[in-house]
């Protein structure tokens, strides 16, 4: 008799071989795995200005003089001399100047269109020239010289004018006004020295002036300039070798100013600037109420509606740089970023205030160590290794029984 | 006897077969797997599979000056050979004004997984002449070198080192 076991086992065995062959078949080939591509965001790490701030550029380029459009939805800025807008809720950048352009400032006028102070002689504190971009011709590079010889300039009420001071001799000032790239007026009144900051009254009919005397190096002289009469007048002087930064602020509650010694006193080469208010009338200035007399002041700017100030400072010498808004009407002084090792712009025109009162566009960058640094991003996401724009909310506490 | 011989011959053969295909299981289904997955994820991010490393003291040793040898590693530390790494490195000032960019270009043959290849770009960091200085420059001045490597199978890595020169 044959045993049949071993055959049928064997038959056993390569069913399952077979089997065990087609179930491997089965499964899938793990070629072609997934290879994760590096986040789209490396490097953009929090800017580290408190945890509402909001880029508003990015990249490579020394960034300053921001200044909101008047519908709010695009801010312009200078890179590296020359003039870019950028949509505030995209990445649209428009640039409205060729490379080799050396803006100093840049305003954007109720027209749609942008005024810029310019040429080697304002970055050099000679008089530049005024320039206007045609809003038609946006992306064309472009721009039309309005007037030469112009020592400094501010957007009036709305940013319907622009108020222009311009040189007219030695250690003399004059005032015009230009509406839609036109002059509107020419001013035959003059001021005595060299106007080095303008800030226009929030009835428009008036023009606070920083002047440089003659025969002095720096600012130390408030001058009131009315529109309406064309007659100017000094209302202050700041003694004790101290000169003011920027442009005076012409605020609802008097015009405040930063005002401090030029050449630093202490080792640390930070000047120590105050903020100061004054009436718009002669007399001596005091010390901003609200702010603390340890206050270390930079750039100011007032708001829209003329009650608040936004001021880029310190509480004392010894604390960190944070933008600070001030309520002119309590006196409180809030700061609006927490500020962790990033180097903000003090400069007197790297602070602007949207049109709504809702935001102030700042300029910082992380603290530079000095040494090669090495980052996962291309330099255009780069953003706190150079100085960029931040959008900063500010939020207005609603008086006692304000209706919700 | 011969019964038994069948019988002992049967049992072996089907279980020398039944663990091969097993063992064709396990390699097909689980080995490959384990080398293609990405390095343990850091911080909740994959380890690329290829990697540039811009060493600190290499970068500390250029100058502003033509010439400047930059030394960098492509890490291929993924699970598959690449036949090809594409390198393009891009030096600009980090004046956006200045429109002195230089570019530069290399590829690698045939990166094998877990190899590394030291490559060297001979970079010209000189100044250029400015026609005019852009307004309130920053005291220092910064050159940019970004370095971007791709592959043919898609994989692309970028660095950008900022060099206070």
């Amino acid at each position: 008799m044959r045993c049949s076991p071993p055959r049928s086992l064997l038959v056993a065995a390569c069913a399952t071989a077979c089997a065990a062959v087609l179930l491997a078949g089965c499964v899938h080939p793990t070629e072609g795995g997934p290879i994760q591509p590096l986040p789209p965001a490396e490097g953009r790490v929090n800017p580290g200005l408190g945890p509402d701030a909001r880029p508003l550029s990015s990249g490579p380029g020394y960034k300053g003089s921001p200044s909101w459009s008047p519908g709010g939805d695009r801010v312009a800025f200078i890179v590296d001399g020359y003039v870019v807008d950028r949509t505030v809720d995209g990445e649209q950048l428009t640039r409205w100047t060729t490379k080799d352009f050396v803006a100093a400032e840049a305003e954007w006028t109720a027209d749609g269109s942008l005024t810029m102070l310019g040429g080697a002689g304002a970055v050099e504190g000679r008089p530049g020239a005024v320039y206007r971009t045609d809003p038609k011709e946006e992306g064309s590079l472009g721009v039309e010289e309005i007037l030469e010889g112009v020592l400094a300039m501010a957007p009036g009420p709305e940013r319907k004018d622009v108020v222009v001071a311009l040189e007219m001799g030695p250690d003399e000032s004059g005032l015009s006004l230009l509406r839609a790239g036109q002059m509107e007026r020419i001013y035959t009144g003059t001021v005595q020295g060299t106007v080095t900051g303008a800030s226009t009254s929030p009835d428009g009919d008036r023009v606070a002036l920083a002047v440089r005397p003659a025969g002095d190096g720096s600012s130390h002289e408030l001058h009131v300039f009315d529109l309406r009469t064309g007659e100017a007048r000094k209302i202050s002087e700041i003694q004790d070798g101290r000169g003011i930064l920027g442009a005076p602020q012409w605020t609802d509650r008097g015009i405040y100013f930063v005002a401090g010694a030029l050449s630093p006193p202490g080792d640390d080469g930070e000047p120590l600037y105050n903020l100061y208010r004054t009436a718009p009338e002669p007399g001596e200035p005091e010390p901003a109420p609200g702010v603390g007399e340890d206050f270390v002041a930079g750039g100011a700017r007032v708001s829209p509606d003329g009650d608040r100030l936004a001021v880029v400072g310190r509480l004392n010498p010894k604390s960190p740089l944070n933008l600070y808004v001030l309520d002119l009407q309590t006196g409180s002084l809030d700061a609006v970023t927490t500020n962790e090792d990033m180097e903000i712009k003090t400069g007197p025109d790297d602070l602007a205030w949207s049109p709504a009162g809702t935001s102030v566009a700042i300029v910082a960058r992380g603290a530079s160590s000095g040494e090669p640094e090495v980052r996962a991003a291309t330099a255009e996401e780069l953003l706190d290794a150079f100085y960029n724009l931040y959008e900063i909310p500010i939020t207005t506490p609603e008086p006692p029984g304000a209706p919700r | 006897m011969r019964d038994a011989t069948l019988w002992a011959a049967g049992a072996a053969l089907a279980f020398l077969l039944t663990a091969g295909a097993f063992l064709v299981l396990a390699n097909l289904a689980t080995g490959p797997a384990t080398e293609d997955l990405p390095a343990t994820p850091a911080r909740g991010k994959p380890g690329p599979p290829l990697d540039l490393d811009l060493n600190r003291d290499r970068l500390d040793s250029l100058k502003p000056a033509p010439d400047q040898e930059l030394l960098l590693t492509v890490e291929n530390s993924g699970g598959r050979d690449f036949s090809n790494v594409n390198l393009t490195l891009e030096a600009s000032s980090g004046d956006t004004a200045n429109p002195n960019a230089r570019y530069y270009r290399q590829t690698l043959r045939n990166l094998k997984s877990g190899e590394d290849v030291e490559v060297r770009f001979l970079l010209d960091l000189s100044k250029t002449a400015e026609a005019s200085p852009p307004p309130t420059a920053p005291d220092e001045t910064s050159e940019i070198i970004e370095i971007r490597a791709t592959t043919p199978e898609g994989v692309s890595v970028v660095r950008t080192a900022i060099l206070p020169l």
